[in-house]
């Protein structure tokens, strides 16, 4: 298990984490999300011993990073998908690292084997593509098969099928018991392969739970309405304490009103539905609600954007 | 949920030692092969300038040869190795940093004093080792050369040839660690070489444009002059250089400076 209290990092007068509470439980796969810039990285290198937090603690296992006594048997890190020597073949990274914590030799093998690069283990790692380089990089988390696992953004740059493979990889991972806290800015993603979230933005925490709480709990249920009586339905649904846009395909689209509460308008007031279905929020749509306050950097005419499809 | 983190394999008791360490960071030495080219090249040009040398002190006359110290001559193609044991002592520590290894590094052995005496004993064998072998062979090939070619010669039991081969050894060791201290403070492979090329090799000849400097503390006039040297020079001389074993302490302290500096930043600051 995973435990930040109070977690704080500044860089000169700017914030980078920003009191910082949560946790990451054994077994379950939690997704740290935010958007680029919002800490993220700052906050596992503090997990990993990396950077010293100016406040605040980030323990595993009750201790902190740097009084672990095999420090890659407990926990396993991809801070940084090329952090290794260019010169030196994949095998010969691992077996350093492997020397370090007095992990058998045989385990190069094996993690080598079940990242898939065998075939290339005694090749330059300075070659390898990025995807490759990233499973190299998981070869070493897993060396010293610790229980708990820090990714940060692990399939960035991965085509399809290593997206699949990691995916799985980490769903795996904590479906043997470990703690997995893997990072990341695609929302998507984490919707597929995180049970829990902390989803931070500017360095705060925004929320810390569930997946399903994360979009039920932000969204605001909008209504799918496709019918020819549009004039009729503006003002009965305006009467009725709801909003109306225009969606797609001439379709409209209903906020603050169930589709039950709008099939009963419709009954009542005789007006024609052709079809009423309700838009369940994407994680995608939760996120950008919760962070639009919170993201550093946007162009402007994005703020727009995301500014219209949020207002009340 | 517990409290305690509970490893998935048997971790052994106890915790990771020394000794764990420095095999790894003996390891990464020996599986660099900037390591093997540094080597190759400072053989080389160590090896080319000594014969070149002792051959330019042939077939003089014999006033040539008043005051001639054949050690010293023999010593004095390790120059270039002073050069590019600095180049691989700075690049064992900028090159976990311009790669990113270091994180790797601390995040497998953390505690960052012990990593870091690990890092330095590993650089200062490894140098050791290897220029003493390098000091001998250009000692040999030297006097070689010299006895060869009728010009008077040493052997290692002429008065003060061992010592100044030994020291001349332990110097360029001792410049490869002042080095790995710059690369520790600078953490990139321009700064740490630059300023070592600057402090050793320019600085001196800048000071020499300033009226009568006193060079005798500079690195490589301690080298040649007080090290290498088995001959005290005349009384023509206008300053008398350091004695060889002043001249090593004071060498000693260069580096210890530049690795306390350089320990002091590494293990306050973010990896």
């Amino acid at each position: 298990m995973i435990t930040a209290h109070s977690l704080t990092k500044r860089y000169g007068a700017t914030p980078a984490v920003d009191n910082l509470t949560f946790e990451v439980p054994a077994g379950l796969v939690t997704g740290f999300l935010g958007p680029n810039g919002s800490g993220k990285s700052t906050t596992m290198r503090m997990i990993m011993g990396l950077d010293v937090p100016d406040s605040g603690s980030a323990l595993i296992g009750g201790r902190v990073f740097r009084e672990l006594p095999w420090p890659l048997r407990e926990v396993g890190g991809l801070l940084d998908a090329k952090a290794f020597h260019p010169a030196r073949t994949a095998r010969n990274h691992l077996r350093w690292l492997a020397l370090t914590n007095d992990i058998p030799m045989r385990r190069v093998d094996e993690v080598l084997d079940e990242v898939g690069l065998s075939s290339v283990a005694n090749k330059r790692a300075g070659k390898f593509s990025l995807g490759m380089s990233q499973r190299l990089g998981i070869a070493a988390a897993l060396l010293g098969d610790p229980a708990v696992l820090l990714f940060d953004e692990p399939v960035n740059g991965l085509d399809p099928e290593g997206i699949r493979w990691v995916r799985n990889f980490l769903r795996r991972l904590a479906a043997e018991g470990r703690t997995v806290f893997v990072s990341s800015h695609l929302i998507s993603e984490m919707s597929l392969t995180a049970d829990r979230l902390v989803v931070i933005g500017r360095g705060r925490l925004i929320a810390e739970t569930s997946v399903a709480d994360f979009v039920a709990r932000s969204g605001r249920g909008a209504v799918k309405l496709v019918t020819p009586d549009r004039a009729g339905f503006a003002s009965a649904l305006a009467a009725a304490g709801a909003t109306l846009e225009d969606g797609e395909a001439g379709s409209l689209t209903v906020e603050g009103l169930t589709a039950p509460q709008i099939g009963d308008i419709a009954a009542r007031d005789g007006l024609r539905v052709y079809e009423l279905t309700p838009v369940a929020v994407s994680l995608e749509d939760a996120f950008m609600e919760l962070t639009q306050d919170e993201v550093e950097y946007r162009p402007s005419s994005m703020a727009g954007a995301v500014g219209a499809g949020v207002t009340e | 949920m517990t409290d305690t983190t509970q490893a998935f394999a048997s971790a052994p008791a106890g915790h990771y030692r020394f000794k764990h360490v420095a095999r790894s960071e003996a390891l990464k030495v020996l599986t660099l092969r900037s390591t093997a080219i540094t080597l190759v090249v400072t053989v080389a040009a160590a090896l080319l300038v000594t014969g070149l040398v002792a051959n330019a002190n042939l077939h003089h006359g014999a006033g040539y040869y008043f005051g001639f110290d054949p050690t010293q001559t023999s010593l004095v193609g390790l120059i270039p190795a002073a050069l590019t044991g600095g180049v691989f002592g700075a690049l064992l520590i900028t090159g976990e940093y311009a790669s990113g290894t270091i994180r790797g590094t601390l995040a497998a052995a953390p505690r960052r004093t012990m990593l870091l005496v690990a890092k330095v004993a590993v650089t200062a064998t490894a140098m050791a080792v290897f220029s003493e072998m390098l000091t001998f062979a250009a000692f040999f090939l030297g006097q070689a050369v010299l006895s060869g070619g009728g010009a008077p010669s040493a052997s290692l039991g002429s008065p003060g040839a061992l010592r100044a081969v030994l020291m001349t050894g332990a110097f360029i060791a001792l410049l490869a660690l002042m080095s790995f201290g710059f690369g520790l403070i600078f953490r990139s492979t321009a700064g740490a070489i630059a300023s070592f090329v600057g402090i050793v090799f320019v600085l001196p000849l800048v000071m020499r444009g300033i009226s009568e400097p006193d060079l005798r503390y500079v690195p490589t006039q301690i080298l040649t002059n007080s090290v290498m040297s088995t001959v005290s020079l005349g009384p023509g001389g206008v300053v008398k250089p350091l004695s060889p074993t002043v001249g090593l302490l004071l060498m000693v302290l260069y580096a210890a400076v530049s690795l306390v500096v350089g320990a002091t930043l590494f293990v306050k600051r973010d990896a």
